[in-house]
């Protein structure tokens, strides 16, 4: 089981500073010690089968007024895309989504970056707001940042998608 | 029982509660003789009527309704281990079951071959099965009365209704309305 990065803690620190009450996850084991995290400080946690699903629950959530956000990993967009598209943007639904990325350093799958590259330019094609957070950035900046990016959905009534990096072991700490 | 029959008492029951409709044929008939700030009509998104249905009845006391069809459930069948998994007590979905993608030609849908309650019964889901309005009638009083989670499958005549106008509705006008209608602050 791995142990949560300083700045992967950072993530979960700047989503309880929010305020999350709820968070819909797909499994990763890049997103897994965030989302052990999350759900060892209390924050409700459903599990979905699949990206579209998760973003049809923190939708039904969010209209219920919840705090609500999504964990899960880059490579589902190309699941979510519709119902993200259809609903989540044309329903003005506020839903933050937290995304690890795949196919950087460290990678040890040999096709996943056909589309984790791709999903940036993907998103913003269809009028999602991406926020990306790197091993450049500080620990700080990292629990901030998160904050931020879950007000500024509440905010603008809209989802919006941060990229995090899952850093390769031998990076973690890198400052 | 044709679907529009279905959905007048489908309406009447949850006049009061959150009320998920799918989208298509089923949207446009509901909308054509009933509109509440507590529908939730989906305009597209196919396959994710349960799925937005539990996350609202994960976010309220309320009894909440969902109108899911044959075709719109096997699109998102993933979401039937999850209802499973966490068991909404406060959620009653509905499944109009006319074998077709009514919507779509007509084309047969795989529930015309196959027993979709038998999986959700397979889940351990608390599944109702329903031929008529008065069996439909009862199952909704039965889900609301036992205070649990019921899916409730309804056969219906395939087709739709002649002459129904399309729902032109914006969707965020929809979702604002249903939102402050359930109590919520999320689209204030």
């Amino acid at each position: 089981m791995k142990q949560i990065n300083s700045r992967h803690g950072a993530l979960v620190a700047g989503l309880m500073d929010w305020g999350i009450q709820d968070f819909i996850y797909v499994p990763s084991s890049h997103a897994a010690p965030i989302i052990r995290s999350l759900e060892s400080q209390g924050v409700r946690a459903v599990m979905a089968n699949r990206e579209e699903e998760a973003v049809g629950i923190a939708g039904g959530l969010s209209l219920a007024g919840r705090k609500v956000a999504i964990v899960m990993q880059d490579n589902g967009f190309g699941n979510a895309l519709t119902a993200l598209a259809t609903f989540a943007i044309q329903y003005h639904l506020a839903i933050p989504i937290f995304a690890n990325t795949r196919g950087g350093l460290g990678e040890y799958n040999s096709m996943i970056n056909s589309i984790s590259e791709s999903v940036p330019s993907i998103l913003e094609r269809i009028g999602v707001k991406v926020i990306e957070l790197g091993i450049s950035d500080s620990v700080e900046v990292w629990r901030s940042s998160t904050k931020a990016v879950a007000q500024l959905a509440k905010i603008q009534h809209r989802p919006n998608v941060t990229l995090f990096e899952a850093l390769h072991p031998s990076l973690e700490e890198v400052e | 029982m044709k679907r529009i029959d279905a959905l007048k008492i489908i309406d009447t029951f949850f006049a009061a509660n959150p009320l998920v409709i799918t989208c298509g044929a089923t949207a446009r008939e509901m909308a054509s003789f009933s509109r509440r700030d507590l529908h939730l009509p989906l305009l597209d998104s196919m396959g994710l009527t349960s799925a937005i249905g539990l996350g609202v009845a994960l976010g309220t006391n309320d009894r909440v309704g969902v109108i899911d069809g044959d075709g719109s459930l096997l699109m998102g069948f993933s979401i039937l281990p999850t209802l499973a998994a966490y068991p909404a007590t406060n959620l009653t979905i509905v499944v109009l079951d006319n074998g077709q993608h009514a919507s779509a030609d007509q084309v047969p849908s795989q529930a015309a071959t196959i027993e979709l309650s038998g999986a959700a019964e397979g889940l351990g889901l608390n599944t109702i099965r329903c031929n008529d309005a008065p069996t439909l009638d009862a199952a909704l009083a039965q889900s609301k009365s036992e205070n649990r989670f019921a899916m409730i499958f309804v056969k219906i005549e395939p087709g739709n209704s002649p002459d129904i106008p399309l729902l032109l509705a914006d969707p965020a006008v929809l979702a604002q309305r249903f939102a402050s209608a359930i109590g919520s602050s999320s689209q204030r």
